[in-house]
C-alpha cells in the first residue's frame, strides 16, 4: 500500500516534469493570447486634447461593443461568407483531387510512381508568400504565359476579374496542398494489408471496384484528418489575397476575416475591434471544426 | 502647455495599465525613455558614441546616411530598410511605438504624420530648438508638420504633380498635350481610337486621388479645436469623381492598379501612353521602362479651367523622431543636415527622391539627372511651376491609412458594380467620420 | 500473376502525367524566370528562356543590401531549424508523459492541447503580438521563435506513438534496475520514439518555414525577417529600385531548394509518421 502509494507520487511528479515544459510555453503562446484577446476585445480607447491629439488617452470599458461592431461591419461579414464559400468548394475538391491521385498512385505500375509522388508533393514544400507571388506571374494580364496561351488559342481569360480571383486563389491553396493530402492518404493506403487486396480480387472484383469499395471505406479517417486541417487552413486565409492584392484591384482589405483583423490593427491601428475579431475567427474555426468531427462521427455510428 | 507638456507620464501610465508599465520598464531602463514631460534625458557628453536608427524605405537614403557617418563620427546612424508594401512601413513604426522599441528617427509622408500623434509616437521637436531652422524649408511643407506650437518632422521632400507623356506615340497621333481636363478627355478618345489607353484609374491609390481633388480646390480636413470636419464629398471633389467616373464608365481609360506587374508592361510596350506622376516618378519610369527611353515628356497637370495654374502634391516625406528616443538632440540635427545640407540634398538627389523641402543647397539643373530619358528636356521646370502653384491650405487627418483603404475599397466596389464614383465620397465620408470617432476622436462629417 | 490490362497502365499513367504537369508548370516558370533580368521577366515569353545569365544574377541577388539574403536565409534556418528541434523535444516528453504515465486530469490536458490544433495559428497571431509587446518581446528573434516551439500536433503523434512503440514492461524492467525517469525517458523513451520525432521536427520545420503571419506582425527589424517576409519587402520597394524584381524571383527560387531537398530526402519518414498518426485519428 506504502509502496504503490510512493509510486504513484513518483509517477505523478516524472509526469509533470515531463509535461511542464510544453504546458508553459503552450500556456503563454495559446491561452494567453486567447485570455489577452478576449480582455484587450472589451475595452475602447477615449481621447481629449489640443485638436484631439496627443492628449489624455485611456482605456475604458467597453462591453461588448468592439463585438457589434465588428459584427456590424459589412466588410468583416462579406469575409466570412467568402471564405465559406472557399471553403465549401475549395476544400473538397483538393480532397477529392488528393484522393484520386493517391488511388491512381496506388494502382499504378511501379516505376514511375517515385517520379509522380515527388512531383505531386513538391508544392507542399513552396510557402503561401512565394506560392502567390509565382503565381501572380502566371495570373496578371499582359505579362502572364498562361493567359498568352490561352488568348492565342481564342480563349479570353482573366484570372484577376472580381468572379475569377476567388477561385484563383483557391487554385492556389489546391497547388500548394492537394499532394500532402494524397502523401497523407497513400500513407493510409500502404497500412492496408496486401491479402485484402488479394482476396477481392480472386472474387472476380476489378481495380475500380476495389478502389471504391475497400480503399475508399478503409481512409476514411485520414480524410477526415485531411478536411479539418483544411477547415482550419480555409478560416486562416491570408497571405495569398495579401500577396495579391496590389496585383488585383478587385480584392479589398476586408477579403477574408483575417486580413480584416490584420488591417483593423495594424492600418487603422485599432487593437480592440482587431482582438474582438480574431476572437470571433477562433470561435467560428472551433465551431466549424468540432461540428465536422460530431457530423462525421455521427455518420459512422449511423452505419 | 504642449500635448506632450506633464501630461504625457500620465498619459503613458494609463494607457494601457499595469501590463503598460511592464514594457516601459522593459525599455525605459537605459535613460529614461518615455519621460520626456518630466526629466529630458541628458545630453551626450562629448566624445561619446552613440548610434542612432532611422527606418527608411527610400532607396537611394544610404548616400547621404554614409556621409554623414564620414563626417559625424560620434553620432553613427544606422538605416533600417523596411518595407513599403501597402503601407506595411507605418504598420511596422505603430507596431513599434506599442511595442516599445521604436527606432529613433524615420521617414514619414506628410499624409501620416497626424497618424503618429494619435499614439504619442513622435517627439515634439520644438523643445529641442526646432523652430529656428524653419527658414531653411518651403513654408508649406514644413507647415505640414506644425501642429499648434509643436514641431513634430523635418519635411524632406515634396512631389509636385505632372503629366508624364509619352511624346513620340501621341506626337505620331497628332494629340496635344491636354491644358485642360476637358481637351484631356478627348485625348483619351483620341488615344483609345488607336489602340492604345492614355491612363488608368487605380482603385487603390488613394494618394494620386486625393492629389487630384487638392488640386480642384477641396480640403477634406480641417480641425477647429478638438473637433475635426471631414469634408470629402464636397463639389470639389464630386466634380474629380464625376470626371473620372465618366472616364471609366465610357471605357476610355483603364482600371488596373498603377505601378504593378501589369502596369510596368503597359507602359514598356505602349499600352499605356501618360500617367499622372509626382515629381519623383522620373526614376520610377526609367528605371522600369527602360526600352522607352527618349519617348517621355512631361507636361503641367490639366487645369479645370484654362489658364489657371493650380497644381496638386503627391507624396513627399519628412523625417520624424519618435518619442522614445534617447538622443533627441543628436537626432533633430541628423534630420535638419539631411533636409538641408547642399552635400545630402545632391546625394538625395542623386538616389532619386523627390522636390527638395531646402529653400536653397541646389539648383534645378541638378534634379535632372534622368533628362536622356526625357529627350534632353528641362523637365523639373515643369516640377517647380507645380510646387508654387500647390494649394498649401491642404490639411491632413489622423487616419489617412485608413481613409486610403475605405476609398480603395469604395472604388474597387464601384468598379465591380458600376455604382457611381460620385457614391463613394458619401460613403467614405461617413465611415471615416466614424472611424475617428472609434479612435476617441470629435468628428463630424462636413 | 499479370499486371492490370495495358490500356489501363496507359490511361493512369496519362492523368497522374497531367497532374504532373500542372503541379509542375509554376515550378518550372520559376526556374525559368530565375535567369532573367528585369527587364525580360516583364517583356519575354514567360515559359522560355530570354539571355539566360543564372550566375551572375543570384550573386547580385547576394549580394545585395550587404547580402541582406544571406541574413535572411539564416535567419530562417534559425527560426525552422531551433523552433523544430525544440518543438520535437517537448512535444516527445510531453506525448511520452501523456502515454505512460497515469495521473488525474491526463484525458482533460490532452483535451485542451488537441483544441490547440484546431484553433487557427492566425487568430492567436494578433493577441500573441499585442502580449509579447507588453511583454517586451516583441521585433525580437524570441517573438517567432518562442510560439514556433509549441506544437500540439506533435504532442498528439508522439503520445500516439509512444502507446504504441514503447512497452510498459521495458520501463518497468529499468525502473527496477535503479534507473531515473529522466535518464528512461532519454535513453529508452527518445530512441524508440525517433521515427515519430523525425517526423514532428519534418512538420514543424515546413510550418516555421512556411509561416508568414507570425513574423509578419511581431518583426520590423529587417534583420531578423526570415525569407518570406524579406521578399515581400522587395517586392515592395520594386517600384522604384527596378532590379528588385528580378532578386524577388531569384530569392524565391532559392529559398524552395532546401524544402526540395527535405522534401525528397525525408519522403519515407514523412510517411511513416503520417500513417501513425492518422490511422487513429
Amino acid at each position: 500500500m506504502r509502496r504503490a502509494t510512493r509510486t504513484e507520487a513518483r509517477c505523478r511528479r516524472a509526469a509533470a516534469g515531463f509535461l511542464l515544459p510544453f504546458l508553459a510555453l503552450f500556456l503563454l503562446c495559446f491561452l494567453a493570447p486567447i485570455g489577452y484577446a478576449v480582455y484587450q476585445s472589451l475595452l475602447k480607447p477615449k481621447r481629449s486634447g489640443p485638436l484631439g491629439l496627443g492628449g489624455t488617452t485611456h482605456e475604458v470599458w467597453a462591453g461588448l461593443g468592439n463585438y457589434t461592431h465588428a459584427l456590424g461591419d459589412p466588410r468583416f461579414l462579406e469575409g466570412f461568407g467568402r471564405v465559406l464559400l472557399f471553403g465549401a468548394v475549395q476544400i473538397p475538391v483538393m480532397i477529392v483531387l488528393a484522393a484520386g491521385l493517391a488511388l491512381l498512385l496506388d494502382a499504378a505500375s511501379a516505376r514511375w510512381v517515385g517520379f509522380f509522388r515527388t512531383a505531386f508533393f513538391l508544392p507542399y514544400g513552396v510557402p503561401g508568400v512565394i506560392a502567390s507571388i509565382l503565381w501572380g506571374f502566371l495570373y496578371v494580364p499582359g505579362l502572364s504565359p498562361l493567359v498568352e496561351v490561352a488568348h492565342s488559342a481564342g480563349w479570353q481569360v482573366d484570372f484577376l476579374a472580381r468572379d475569377t480571383v476567388l477561385w484563383s486563389i483557391a487554385n492556389i491553396v489546391t497547388w500548394q496542398f492537394t499532394g500532402y493530402n494524397m502523401l497523407v492518404l497513400i500513407a493510409q493506403l500502404k497500412a492496408v494489408p496486401g491479402e485484402l487486396y488479394e482476396a477481392a480480387r480472386i472474387d472476380g472484383a476489378h481495380a475500380g471496384q476495389i478502389a471504391w469499395h475497400i480503399k475508399l471505406p478503409l481512409i476514411r479517417p485520414a480524410l477526415v484528418l485531411a478536411t479539418v486541417f483544411s477547415i482550419i487552413g480555409t478560416l486562416q486565409l491570408f497571405a495569398e489575397p495579401m500577396v495579391l492584392r496590389p496585383l488585383a484591384a478587385t480584392i479589398d482589405s476586408g477579403y477574408t476575416p483575417n486580413l480584416h483583423a490584420y488591417n483593423e490593427a495594424f492600418t487603422s491601428n485599432n487593437q480592440h475591434v482587431a482582438a474582438a475579431e480574431a476572437v470571433l475567427l477562433a470561435l467560428v474555426a472551433c465551431v466549424l471544426s468540432f461540428g465536422f468531427l460530431r457530423l462525421v462521427g455521427r455518420g459512422r455510428d449511423g452505419k | 502647455m504642449s500635448p506632450y507638456g506633464v501630461g504625457r507620464r500620465a498619459v503613458l501610465g494609463s494607457a494601457a495599465g499595469t501590463a503598460a508599465a511592464l514594457a516601459l520598464g522593459g525599455c525605459g531602463s537605459g535613460s529614461g525613455s518615455g519621460e520626456e514631460g518630466s526629466a529630458r534625458p541628458p545630453d551626450r557628453k562629448k566624445g561619446e558614441r552613440i548610434t542612432l536608427t532611422f527606418w527608411s524605405w527610400v532607396p537611394g537614403i544610404d548616400g547621404p546616411v554614409d556621409l554623414w557617418n564620414r563626417t559625424h563620427p560620434e553620432v553613427r546612424v544606422d538605416v533600417e530598410k523596411v518595407s513599403a508594401v501597402g503601407g506595411a512601413q507605418y504598420a511596422k513604426m505603430h507596431a513599434a511605438i506599442k511595442a516599445g522599441n521604436p527606432p529613433d528617427l524615420g521617414q514619414i509622408e506628410y499624409a501620416t504624420v497626424p497618424s503618429f500623434l494619435l499614439d504619442n509616437g513622435l517627439l515634439d521637436l520644438a523643445a529641442y530648438g526646432a523652430r529656428r531652422h524653419k527658414e531653411k524649408f518651403v513654408g508649406w511643407e514644413w507647415a505640414q508638420s506644425v501642429f499648434g506650437e509643436s514641431v513634430y518632422a523635418i519635411p524632406q521632400d515634396s512631389g509636385p504633380m505632372g503629366l508624364f507623356l509619352r511624346h513620340d506615340l501621341l506626337d505620331k497621333w497628332g494629340i496635344e498635350p491636354p491644358a485642360t481636363w476637358d481637351a484631356y478627355e478627348e485625348a483619351a478618345k483620341a488615344v483609345r481610337k488607336r489602340g492604345a489607353y492614355l491612363e488608368t484609374f487605380s482603385a487603390t491609390n488613394g494618394n494620386r486621388f486625393a492629389g487630384l481633388a487638392w488640386q480642384a480646390g477641396a480640403r477634406w480636413f480641417r480641425v477647429d479645436g478638438e473637433r475635426w470636419t471631414i469634408d470629402i464629398d464636397d463639389d470639389a471633389t464630386r466634380r474629380v469623381a464625376d470626371f473620372w467616373g465618366g472616364l471609366v464608365a465610357r471605357k476610355l481609360i483603364r482600371t488596373i492598379p498603377d505601378r504593378q506587374n501589369a502596369w510596368y508592361k503597359d507602359i514598356q510596350t505602349g499600352q499605356l501612353v501618360s500617367w499622372l506622376g509626382a515629381s519623383w516618378g522620373d526614376v520610377l519610369l526609367a528605371g522600369n521602362a527602360p526600352k522607352t527611353a527618349g519617348k517621355w515628356r512631361v507636361a503641367p497637370m490639366p487645369q479645370w479651367r484654362k489658364g489657371d495654374a493650380a497644381y496638386a502634391n503627391w507624396g513627399g516625406s519628412t523625417t520624424a523622431v519618435f518619442a522614445a528616443t534617447r538622443h533627441p538632440k543628436d537626432a533633430l540635427d541628423f534630420a535638419v543636415w539631411l533636409n538641408s545640407d547642399p552635400a545630402s540634398i545632391k546625394l538625395l538627389i542623386k538616389g532619386g527622391y523627390g522636390f527638395p523641402s531646402a529653400k536653397r543647397g541646389y539648383s534645378t539643373a541638378d534634379l535632372e539627372a534622368r533628362r536622356d530619358f526625357f529627350g534632353g528636356q528641362h523637365y523639373t521646370d515643369v516640377f517647380q511651376r507645380a510646387a508654387k502653384g500647390v494649394d498649401t491650405s491642404w490639411q491632413w487627418g489622423p487616419a489617412t491609412d485608413t481613409l486610403y483603404q475605405r476609398l480603395g475599397d469604395a472604388f474597387t466596389e464601384a468598379l465591380a458594380d458600376g455604382g457611381s464614383f460620385r457614391s463613394v465620397l458619401k460613403k467614405v465620408r461617413d465611415q471615416t467620420v466614424g472611424d475617428l470617432r472609434d479612435k476617441g476622436l470629435k468628428a463630424e462629417a462636413g | 500473376m499479370t499486371g492490370p490490362p495495358l490500356r489501363h497502365r496507359i490511361a493512369t499513367t496519362s492523368l497522374l502525367a497531367v497532374a504532373a504537369v500542372y503541379f509542375l508548370v509554376p515550378v518550372y516558370w520559376l526556374v525559368v524566370s530565375a535567369t532573367k533580368s528585369t527587364g525580360d521577366l516583364f517583356g519575354s515569353f514567360g515559359f522560355w528562356f530570354a539571355d539566360p545569365h543564372p550566375v551572375t544574377y543570384l550573386r547580385q541577388m547576394l549580394t545585395y543590401d550587404g547580402g541582406v539574403y544571406v541574413t535572411w536565409f539564416a535567419n530562417s534556418l534559425l527560426y525552422a531549424g531551433v523552433g523544430a528541434v525544440a518543438a520535437t523535444l517537448l512535444a516527445a516528453a510531453a506525448g511520452y508523459a501523456l502515454a505512460k504515465f497515469v495521473f488525474p486530469g491526463r484525458e482533460s490536458v490532452f483535451n485542451l492541447i488537441l483544441a490547440g490544433v484546431l484553433i487557427p495559428g492566425t487568430a492567436l497571431a494578433l493577441p500573441l503580438y499585442l502580449l509579447f509587446s507588453e511583454m517586451g518581446l516583441a521585433n525580437t528573434h524570441w517573438a517567432v521563435l518562442l510560439p514556433s516551439m509549441v506544437s500540439p500536433f506533435g504532442v498528439y503523434l508522439c503520445r500516439i506513438y509512444a502507446a504504441a512503440a514503447v512497452p510498459d514492461s521495458l520501463l518497468e524492467a529499468a525502473r527496477l534496475d535503479g534507473a531515473g525517469e529522466a535518464r528512461i525517458f532519454t535513453v529508452l523513451g527518445l530512441r524508440l520514439m525517433t521515427p515519430a520525432l523525425i517526423t514532428v521536427f519534418l512538420f514543424q520545420f515546413v510550418h516555421i518555414w512556411n509561416n508568414f503571419f507570425l513574423p509578419l506582425v511581431m518583426l520590423a527589424d529587417a534583420d531578423l525577417y526570415p525569407i518570406q517576409l524579406g521578399l515581400t519587402s522587395w517586392q515592395g520597394y520594386a517600384d522604384r529600385q527596378p532590379e528588385l524584381y528580378q532578386y524577388t524571383v531569384g530569392g524565391a527560387f532559392l529559398s524552395v531548394l532546401p524544402l526540395m531537398v527535405l522534401m525528397g530526402v525525408g519522403q519515407r519518414y514523412w510517411r511513416t509518421g503520417l500513417t501513425e498518426g492518422s490511422v487513429k485519428a
